[in-house]
Parts: structure tokens; sequence; C-alpha cells
């Protein structure tokens, strides 16, 4: 671990049992009137306002408009789009409802109607915004992003065909919110990716490069909830106190990463993502393993440590010290297995059916150009990627 | 004084390193990879916050890089930016490798961010072909497994002759 690092998370966790209900008190303590809802529209199918919209009536907040049609992939013309909502409807504050595209989206819409114009490809890159942001409030609906505690969003450029990212402290959140209603009808297979997404984040968080004392400790206490969690609520979806653990886990494991950045895995899962369109967490889910057999002897000691959260305190006591980093990427192993039984989540890049073996050179080639393969333990060659996701192809 | 000793040291290592970097790049194929899908005229910056030493080079037809000096002929491209000349010290005397340093908060990107990650390898490759394997070990993320002394001496030694010529012409030109 490096003798220098860097902790920064202001934002407000409202986390629990009728935690919508705080809403409206959140919002009149920043003065705001007129919040605006951003979503999309499977989140609005599954009635997942009724709830929120219900909390604010009670409190007498009106939300002036809601935007329901945020894409998986959103882009500068739905900001855009957003952003003039906001505006004719003269809302004041913005709460984001979904996943992680709705979030980006809603923290790229804030820029916008905070700092003017309409064009927000005019505030990518890192350090551009240099005043706090309109009020702003997440409520996420899977447990896996975390981007409710990130400070940075991604948005596409279709006319210029590129991926945009913003990165500035101002981005993050005044308040997330964590209610258990919010994911209790998550479908199995998106409840297994995305708990495998916020256990690769504590898991990368805790062994690469920039892991600390403070980052650490979310990530340890993410990777036990979701170790005590994922399969329960996997076997009883309408668990609300597994439901919420997990996305308690999600944010918690948000703050770590968001604090000690992330490595291979990630930089591996951006680049199959981008190419052959699979989810996120699916890609985490899938790499995870491997990456943490080609970094075991930089990470033997973090790792080790790791399996007295992945499993329980009489496992790591009669595991040899020696062979705790093995056990632990075993112990994750044997959870793929069990996810993969319950709701047939891909282990391998054969198993998703979306990869052809001849992609396996262009996806060893970007990733060696993300950024998060800087933070990786070790130094990554476009031949070593390759001899990864060899491995990780059957 | 130590300041201004740091100031020095840093100051005479960019010189040294955006030289050695033009000289890896002519007798580097390995080099030349990772610069060759650079757009020819990208310019390269590292400087110090707030107004330097830096060291500019420019990306030449074939991946070979030029050196331009503290400044380019316009604005640079991609800059990788210390926030404090401490911080450059330690990565320029060997005290903290380059990826330590992104990860510690102390560089900044500004730019294409898988540009940036070419230039960092690029550094590693040079401070591991020039420096003494026990001091570039401590410099880079991990010492290349098939850089074998024979090629590591022959390679160190013209990239060391040609930033002593260019170093000596600098100085008859002044």
């Amino acid at each position: 671990m490096s003798n220098y690092y860097e902790f920064y998370c202001p934002v407000k966790t409202i986390a629990g049992q009728a935690a919508l209900e705080h809403i409206p008190y959140e919002l009149t303590s920043m003065a705001s009137k007129r919040p605006m809802i951003i979503t999309d529209k499977g989140v609005r199918g599954a009635g997942l306002l009724d709830p929120i919209i219900s909390a604010c009536e009670d409190g007498k907040v009106d939300i002036v408009a809601i935007y329901d049609e945020v894409p998986p992939d959103s882009s500068t013309d739905v900001v855009r789009d957003i952003a003039k909502l906001y505006r004719k409807e003269k809302a004041d504050a913005i709460i984001a409802v979904g996943g992680g595209s709705a979030i980006d989206t809603a923290k790229a819409v804030n820029i916008l109607v905070s700092e003017g114009g309409d064009d927000i490809s005019e505030y990518a890159g890192a350090g551009v915004l240099k005043h706090p942001l309109k009020p702003f409030f997440v409520i996420p609906t899977t447990a896996g992003t975390g981007s409710e505690v990130t400070s940075v969003a991604v948005i596409s450029d279709p006319r210029k065909s590129v991926k945009l990212a913003f990165s500035s402290s101002f981005l993050l959140p005044n308040a997330a919110i964590i209610d258990p209603r919010m994911t209790l009808t998550l479908p199995p297979h998106i409840t297994a990716a995305t708990g495998m997404d916020a256990l690769t984040h504590a898991t990368e968080a805790f062994t690469c490069i920039a892991k600390n004392p403070l980052s650490d400790a979310y990530a340890s206490a993410a990777v036990k909830k979701i170790n005590e969690n994922l399969l329960k609520v996997m076997d009883n979806p309408k668990d609300s106190e597994g439901r919420l653990e997990l996305a308690q886990a999600a944010t918690m494991a948000g703050i770590a990463f968001s604090n000690s950045m992330v490595g291979l895995v990630h930089a591996l899962g951006h680049s199959l993502g981008a190419l052959c369109h699979i989810p996120h967490g699916v890609c985490m889910s899938l790499f995870l393993p491997y990456v943490l057999e080609y970094n075991i002897e930089q990470i033997r000691e973090p790792l080790g440590e790791l399996l007295l959260h992945l499993t329980s305190p009489e496992v790591y006591a009669v595991t040899p010290r020696a062979q705790r980093a093995e056990e632990s990427i075993a112990t994750i192993r044997k959870m793929r297995d069990e996810l993969h039984r319950r709701c047939d989540l891909p282990r391998t890049l054969e198993e998703t059916g979306k990869v052809s073996y001849e992609q396996l050179d262009k996806i060893a080639e970007m990733t060696v150009d993300d950024g998060s393969i800087m933070f990786n333990p070790r130094e990554v060659s476009r031949e070593e990627a390759r001899a990864v996701l060899e491995k990780a192809w059957s | 004084m130590v300041s201004q000793a740091r100031r020095i040291y840093v100051q005479l290592m960019m010189q040294v390193v955006g030289r050695a970097m033009q000289a890896i790049s002519e007798v580097d194929d390995e080099v030349r990879k990772e610069t060759a899908v650079l757009p020819d005229g990208f310019l390269f910056e590292m400087t110090i916050m707030p107004d330097g030493p830096a060291l500019v080079m420019g990306k030449m037809p074939g991946g070979r890089l030029r050196y331009m000096g503290e400044k380019g002929p316009a604005a640079p491209d991609l800059s990788i930016q210390f926030k404090h000349l401490t911080h450059a010290f330690l990565v320029l005397s060997f005290q903290e490798k380059t990826s330590q340093s992104f990860a510690n908060d102390r560089m900044l990107v500004d730019g294409d961010l898988g540009y940036s990650l070419r230039m960092v390898r690029v550094l590693n490759r040079l401070e591991s072909f020039i420096l003494p394997k026990l001091i570039a070990e401590r410099a880079v993320k991990e010492y290349p497994h098939d850089l074998h002394l024979p090629k590591k001496l022959i390679h160190g030694a013209r990239i060391y002759f040609q930033v002593a010529t260019n170093l000596i012409d600098t100085v008859r030109a002044s």
C-alpha cells in the first residue's frame, strides 16, 4: 500500500426502510420546491416511481416534470432534450431514478442546467467544472454500479462516435437514497450481474495499487454483505432486508472504488462491453477470477485477507495463510457457479454466446489502452491481456 | 536551498528524458509500436504546475518522437501535469513509480487517456533501458522479463550516445 492517499465522499447516504419518505425534507432543506425526475421506461413501467411521487405528494412537494426515456446508452441529444424540459418547467432540482445510464444522464443534465448552454461536450474532461451544481438526488434501482457515489459520467456523442467522459467532484449528488423497495422487483439475472459488479468493485478496490485504509474499510464491508446476501436474495427475491444489504453493499463498493480505482477486470470489461455489447456486470463476473489468478503474486496478502469476508471466520481460521488467496478465488468461482445454476449468468466468454474467438485480439488491444489498467498491480502487455482472455474463453 | 536544488535537478532530468525519449523511439521497435497510432504532429507535454519545467515531444512519421524543448509550436494534444515540483522529483529521482504517482493523485491528464497510457509505457521502457536493473525496478511497475543484458547494454549505449550528441549540439547552437 502506498504511503499517501486521498479519500473524498461528501454524499449524504439515506438508507433503509421508508428512506424515500425523507426526500421532501431533503429537497426543502436545500430550498428546492420544483424537482424533476429523470428515469427510464423500465423503471416507470415497474411502478418504481409511484412510492417516490406519493412520498413527495405527502410532503407537499410537486414533481414538476418526469423524463422517462433515458436509453441504456445515453447520448448528448438526450441530455440536451432533458435540459430543455428542465428549463421549460422551471425545475430547481434533479432526482435520478435508475441504474448507471439514468444516473450518468442526470449528472450531465445537471451540468447543462447549472452551467448553461446546450452542448454537453463543452464540459467533457476532468476539472472543467468550477462551481457547485443544482440540488441533485439519486435513487438507485440496481444494486451494482455505485454511480450514486461516483464523480464521473459517461455519455455517447453519436455524431463523433465517441464516448465523452465527465469528471468532477461537483457531479456527486447531494444525497443517495437507498430504499429496499427500489430493488425488490429486480429480475434474477440482473440481481446476479449487478451483485457481481459490486463484488468486483470491492475486490479490485481492495487489491489494486491506489488502495488505502478508508477504501479498504468500505470494500471489505461490501464484500461481506454481498457474500451474506447475494445467494440468499437469489433464492428469495422478496427478501427486503437482503435487498437493502445488497444495495448498501453496492454503494459502499462504489465509495471504495471511486477512491482507489479499479484494475484489469474493468479494463477487460470495458473493452468487451464496448465491442460485444455485453452488460457491464456480466463482464465483471466473467473476468474476475481469471484476473485475480493473473495478479495473484502481487496481491496475495490483500486477496488472502478478503477470504474472511468472502466466507466466514471459521473457514478463514482453518485455511493456512499461504492458501488464502487461492481459496478466495475458489470461493468467487463457487459463487459464480451458483449464480449460473440459478440464472445462467455466463462464466466464460463462450457461455455469453455473443463473443467470437476472433474478437479476442481486438479486445486485448483495446484493454491496454483503457485507463483502469494503470491501477492494476501488474503491468499488462497485449500478450498477457490476450492470455487472460484465452483462459476466460471456455 | 533544497527546493532550488530539486528544481535544477528536475529541469535537467526533463531535458535528459526528452532527448532520451527521442533516442529510444529511434532504436526500439516496441516504442515505435506504441507511438505509431498517434497522429503525425501530435504534441505530448509533461509539465509541472503552475509553470514548469516542462518537456514537449512531437510525433514524427514512422512512430519516431522528437524532443521540442520546453515549449511546443502549438498547444499540446496531451498534457501530463504534476501537481507540484516535489511530486515530479519523486518520479524523476526514481523514488516513486509513474503508475503509483497517478494512483496517488499527484498527476493530472489533460487529453486522451489511452494515448497517455502509451506515453507512460514509453517512459517505462526508457527507464528499463537506461537505468541499472536495481534502480529501474523502483521506477517501473514491472521490469520487462524479456529485456536481457546484451540488448539492454546495446540499446542503452545508443540512447546515451544520442542524448549526449544532442546535448552537445544544443550547447554549440546556443
